[in-house]
């Protein structure tokens, strides 16, 4: 579903405060797979992200999605196959435009018409997605989205963007804004969607019992390189604590390792 | 009297639909307006001495309207300059463009010609008198606009702009380019601009370039007029309050010119008068945000 090869960032090039973000970084993303990211501040996670969605492009390196090279697409390009969620549940939804206003601008991707499909089917169709929200929504589709709360926001984009299609889900720390009851609603939701239409799903998270009670591989970062990926049968069987001891076995290592650069 | 108001706030009207275009939905303060609506006078003046029907000109004067609010928004999309000084740097080349299409004249007087109006009171002389008949032409020009906008807002495309004046990065995750989404709507804007400027020349009898001249401001002080006469989320709601709005602020201009002298106000005040117009809408509309804010 999505390749990444040799993929290297560095931002601001050929100044003083270049920063190499992403290095030598290798992944394959296999369709149907429900991928939890972890790393520390500054490990390149959301780098990662705006990489794959063209909000930002490489400095080497390849990216294919679906088998198609998109290294120098941009990101309205992409945008048919991917769906992203920011940590921001402002940033999915027009504030001053109302429920059923955002949810026929993200009903279909693409280029826009003008021609009127927001009749009254499509309205009846709105309302009976957003009660899978369970949130009341159903009677406020002509209220404006910026009169709802954060967390309703955030489900409403959620939901909006699952219904659109995209063949890659990104969750970039989506419920991190979240105050903790919401954030648990959000992530209900998160799982029961990725679970119906097995949607290809990158989730960065800093909740390690997220990352570790959901998907089915997860890896690590740390300084722009994935430095842990975990599949499949070894992922059911992850524990936090096996986590923390592989994460410091690395850490050690490379630490050994630059000692051993420096002395000789 | 009362009817010169409401036919002036009608054509002018025309011009903060396409304001409130970019100011209020696109988010894209766009000052192309000062050089569009005149570009609309004097496509209009020159169709006119050329003997071209009134029809196609204001076809011809709507068209190179939207050639420049497009020049404006790929001037700030390919070059990446704020849209302020995109529009700057199109109004100010459109003053000798305009000057140019008036073969290197400033103004053109329209009174030997036949223009939409005198065609409409030859057509309507004997039953209605003159004034009226232009009130009740350009109140059903002002409708059939309206009502186009509308419509046009709720279609796939409209809802689209919307989405691009609050959230850029909602249009990019739709996989749609907003470049291209920005020229179509800036184009549209001014195109309505300059259909104002045409029926404005034609109205006053005489086309200038520097017909423009703070018109931007003028508009932007209607539409926030408007703003204060109603409130909703509705999008006729929202384009009927910027006609209202006009109407109220050629009603306040009138005013200031007629009966201005009173106070020792003289019509080179009516600016003055605009901007400060402006300044107290954006202070009242702070003090109402600020209330709301506290009761929630």
């Amino acid at each position: 579903m999505i390749r990444l090869e040799k993929i290297k960032k560095t931002f601001g090039l050929g100044t003083a405060g270049e920063k190499t973000v992403i290095r030598n970084l290798d992944i394959v993303v296999e369709k149907g797979d429900f991928i939890t990211v972890v790393g520390s501040n500054g490990a390149g996670k959301t780098t990662l992200f705006n990489l794959i969605s063209g909000s930002i492009f490489p400095t080497q390196g390849k990216i294919l999605i679906k088998g198609k090279e998109v290294t120098q697409d941009p990101e309205y390009k992409r945008a048919k196959a991917i769906g992203r969620i920011f940590q921001d549940p402002l940033a999915g939804t027009a504030s001053n435009m109302t429920l059923e206003d955002n949810m026929m601008i993200t009903s279909n991707k693409g280029f826009k018409w003008p021609w009127i499909s927001l009749t009254r089917t499509m309205r009846q169709s709105f309302q009976e997605q957003v009660k899978q929200l369970e949130m009341g929504l159903e009677s406020r589709l002509k209220e404006n989205v910026n009169t709802l709360s954060g967390g309703q926001r955030q489900a409403l984009t959620l939901l909006m963007t699952v219904t659109s299609n995209p063949d890659i889900l990104l969750l970039d720390e989506h419920t991190a804004a979240l105050d903790p009851r919401n954030a648990k609603i959000v992530m209900d939701l998160t799982k029961r969607f990725i679970n119906e239409k097995g949607l290809t799903t990158l989730m960065v998270t800093h909740n390690m019992n997220h990352a570790i009670e959901f998907g089915n591989r997860l890896i690590m970062m740390d300084q722009g390189e994935i430095i842990i990926d975990v599949k499949q049968e070894a992922k059911k069987q992850l524990t936090k604590q096996r986590l923390i001891e592989m994460f410091s076995e690395i850490k050690k290592r490379d630490f050994e390792n630059d000692e051993v650069l420096l002395t000789s | 009297m009362i009817e010169g108001i409401f036919v002036e706030g009608l054509i002018y009207s025309i011009m903060a639909l396409g304001v409130f275009f970019t100011f209020r939905i696109l988010d894209f303060p766009d000052l192309t307006v000062d050089g569009s609506f005149p570009m609309g006078a004097v496509i209009m003046a020159a169709c006119l001495h050329q003997g071209v029907n009134p029809v196609s000109g204001l076809v011809m004067a709507f068209s190179g309207g939207v050639m420049a609010g497009v020049v404006t928004a790929e001037i700030h999309n390919r070059l990446k300059v704020p849209h302020l000084l995109a529009g700057i740097l199109t109004m100010t080349m459109l003053y000798s463009v305009n000057i140019r299409i008036l073969s290197n004249r400033a103004n053109l007087p329209l009174l030997r010609v036949d223009t939409i109006l005198t065609k409409l009171h030859a057509w309507s002389d004997g039953f209605i008198p003159p004034e009226w008949a232009s009130l009740i032409f350009f109140i059903l020009v002002v409708i059939v606009i309206k009502k186009g906008l509308d419509l046009f807002f709720i279609t796939d495309m409209g809802l689209m702009f919307g989405a691009l004046g609050n959230n850029e990065q909602m249009v990019r995750t739709q996989g749609v380019n907003p470049a291209i989404l920005k020229s179509i709507g800036v184009g549209l804007s001014n195109g309505l601009v300059a259909l104002s400027g045409a029926f404005a020349a034609q109205y006053q009898g005489f086309a200038d370039v520097n017909l423009g001249q703070g018109i931007v401001v003028s508009g932007l002080a209607s539409v926030m007029l408007g703003e204060f006469l109603l409130r909703s989320n509705r999008i006729s709601i929202l384009t009927l309050r910027v006609v209202l709005g006009t109407i109220l602020f050629k009603a306040i201009m009138y005013l200031g010119r007629y009966y201005g002298y009173y106070i020792n106000m003289t019509p080179n005040d009516l600016k003055l008068i605009a901007g400060i117009l402006i300044i107290i809408s954006l202070a009242a509309a702070n003090i109402r945000n600020r209330k709301e804010k506290a009761r929630s």
